[in-house]
């Protein structure tokens, strides 16, 4: 590998998510694998097949050139070709010559049309997560740009940093939209409580009497039962 | 005797959920084993790291499903008639902190107290002080996104007003750590006379993140800890009948019972039901 060792440093830096403040997306992230495995493993073309369900689920592909991106989408919706088989078995698909019969046999659709791109062989690699894979890495090459064991490794190596940046990305997101979910609820329930005292005080009835009168209104103007305590909290709606 | 309204329920439900944690902690634990021999793999140095974690993650699991089947156990003694006080789950926390008194704070994005979960009631006194002074260990746990420790005279020295007012409930030690929700504060958890090294143990920490899953992260996850959480909803109603006689806003009048409360030396509680139940009407200059 002729890459020197700062660049190689920078490129991983960059693939584990970059700095807490300004944290790269998954997309951004996935893009990043495809792009720079191409240009650190000197292979013909790079395809990134990944998702937050199981292989035969939802996915997104990027690529290091979009006819590579099409093969592997395609590769994807017809459940065919290393890509899909790497994922679904979570383990690395070996260096594949796309003119032998067992490509030709197991890939039927796909191997011509790799073939018919200029690749010769191909190579795939999981995106290991946590505790499930989330993708895998698709390497194209040729007899100019081939795909070397030093390259394989270091794909694998490139592949495990954005899976688990991925999933703490992931994991991030979901703990934010929970702890919004959860302060809202009870924020909500503050509100309407405080709600049930204005309207008690203002109109001498009980707190079960007002509570009838919020929910009657947000019933009736199709609206929810915090978001009109809110306003009545805050001076903006006398029921 | 049995005791009805869902007692036992709650204990079954405990024990699923300690279930779930078990079998969670025992896939972190075999996934942390395939990432080691990922490890072995040349240049995969990084899988070192996620194993460690995921064995972190596992100690967190096993803490989880432990006090899922304390409080099991607990509730399951008491459908069956024993026991004279009606077990909290914040009580199983605090045991496993070596002490009584422990209490689970969740704030708004502003710190202001949005409910709280205590194991007994100098816990429970201890976070309506920090509620009624705005100051305290609790309060500086989630500001500084660190854990506070204070015991002696620097809880006097530290919070002018609430460090003598928590002295008065007998407490010597107090530890606040917030529950870490990576960028998001969600509260803290304040253990009182906590068992001596307790604070920077692994075993510690595995409570508090346990406890952040099983009111949070968790998929099974109960903010209300089986009904031992308190949203003050009586205090909420005193403030907007308040806010309507004294005419002010809500957030004021909630500051008006606050301080009587304080000067009156009167639980909030109690107050907030005699403005609800009309027996008291507070009006600025003092309860009439």
């Amino acid at each position: 590998m002729t890459t020197p060792r700062q660049h190689l440093a920078d490129i991983f830096v960059e693939l584990s998510g970059g700095s807490p403040e300004s944290p790269l997306d998954s997309p951004g992230l996935l893009a990043a694998l495809a792009v720079r495995s191409r240009e650190l493993l000197g292979v013909r073309a790079c395809s990134v097949l990944a998702g937050a369900g199981d292989s035969t689920d939802a996915a997104e592909v990027y690529a290091s050139e979009e006819p590579a991106r099409e093969l592997v989408l395609d590769a994807h919706l017809r459940q065919q070709g290393p890509g899909p088989q790497c994922w679904d078995t979570g383990r690395p698909l070996p260096r594949t010559d796309l003119t032998g019969l067992m490509a030709r046999q197991r890939w039927p659709y796909y191997a011509p049309r790799a073939l018919a791109l200029g690749h010769t062989h191909v190579a795939a690699r999981p995106l290991r997560g946590r505790d499930r894979t989330v993708g895998a890495l698709v390497l194209f090459g040729s007899d100019q740009e081939p795909v070397t064991d030093e390259g394989l490794r270091l794909g694998q190596s490139l592949a495990d940093i954005v899976a688990i940046a991925v999933l703490r990305e992931r994991e991030l997101h979901r703990s934010h939209t929970r702890t919004d979910q959860l302060e809202h609820a009870l924020t909500s329930r503050l509100a309407i409580e405080q709600a049930k005292g204005i309207l008690a005080a203002r109109k001498s009835l009980s707190m079960d009497e007002s509570f009838a009168i919020l929910r009657g209104h947000a019933r009736s103007h199709q609206r929810k039962l915090a978001e009109v305590a809110r306003e009545v909290v805050e001076g903006r709606l006398a029921l | 005797m049995t005791r009805g309204d869902g007692y036992a329920e709650q204990a079954a439900s405990a024990y699923e959920r300690a279930a779930a944690a078990r079998e969670r902690a025992a896939n972190a634990e075999e996934a942390a084993l395939r990432h080691d021999a990922w490890a072995l793999e040349p240049g995969q140095a990084l899988h070192t790291e996620m194993a460690a974690a995921l064995r972190k993650s596992a100690g967190c699991h096993r803490s989880s499903a432990e006090l899922q089947e304390a409080f099991a156990r607990r509730m399951t003694r008491w459908a069956q008639g024993h026991g004279a006080v009606r077990p909290r789950f914040m009580t199983g926390v605090a045991e496993a902190c070596g002490t009584r008194s422990a209490a689970l704070t969740l704030v708004d994005s502003g710190n202001s107290q949005l409910a709280v979960a205590a194991s007994n009631e100098p816990a429970r006194a201890a976070q309506e002080l920090e509620f009624i002074l705005g100051e305290g260990p609790t309060r500086d746990a989630v500001t500084h996104r660190g854990p506070v420790l204070a015991s002696g005279s620097v809880i006097e020295e530290r919070w002018p007003c609430y460090g003598p007012a928590l002295i008065a409930l007998g407490i010597r030690e107090v530890a606040a750590v917030p529950l870490d929700t990576s960028l998001r504060r969600l509260g803290a958890l304040a253990v009182f006379d906590p068992r001596p090294g307790l604070i920077g143990t692994r075993a510690f920490a595995e409570v508090v993140e346990a406890l952040t899953r099983l009111v949070l992260l968790d998929p099974d996850a109960d903010p209300d800890l089986y009904g031992g959480t308190d949203h003050r909803d009586v205090v909420q109603q005193a403030a907007g009948m308040v806010s309507v006689h004294v005419d002010c806003r809500v957030d004021d009048a909630l500051a008006l019972i606050k301080a009587r409360a304080f000067t009156l030396a009167m639980p909030l509680e109690s107050l907030a039901r005699s403005i609800v139940s009309g027996d008291l009407k507070l009006t600025p200059e003092g309860p009439s």
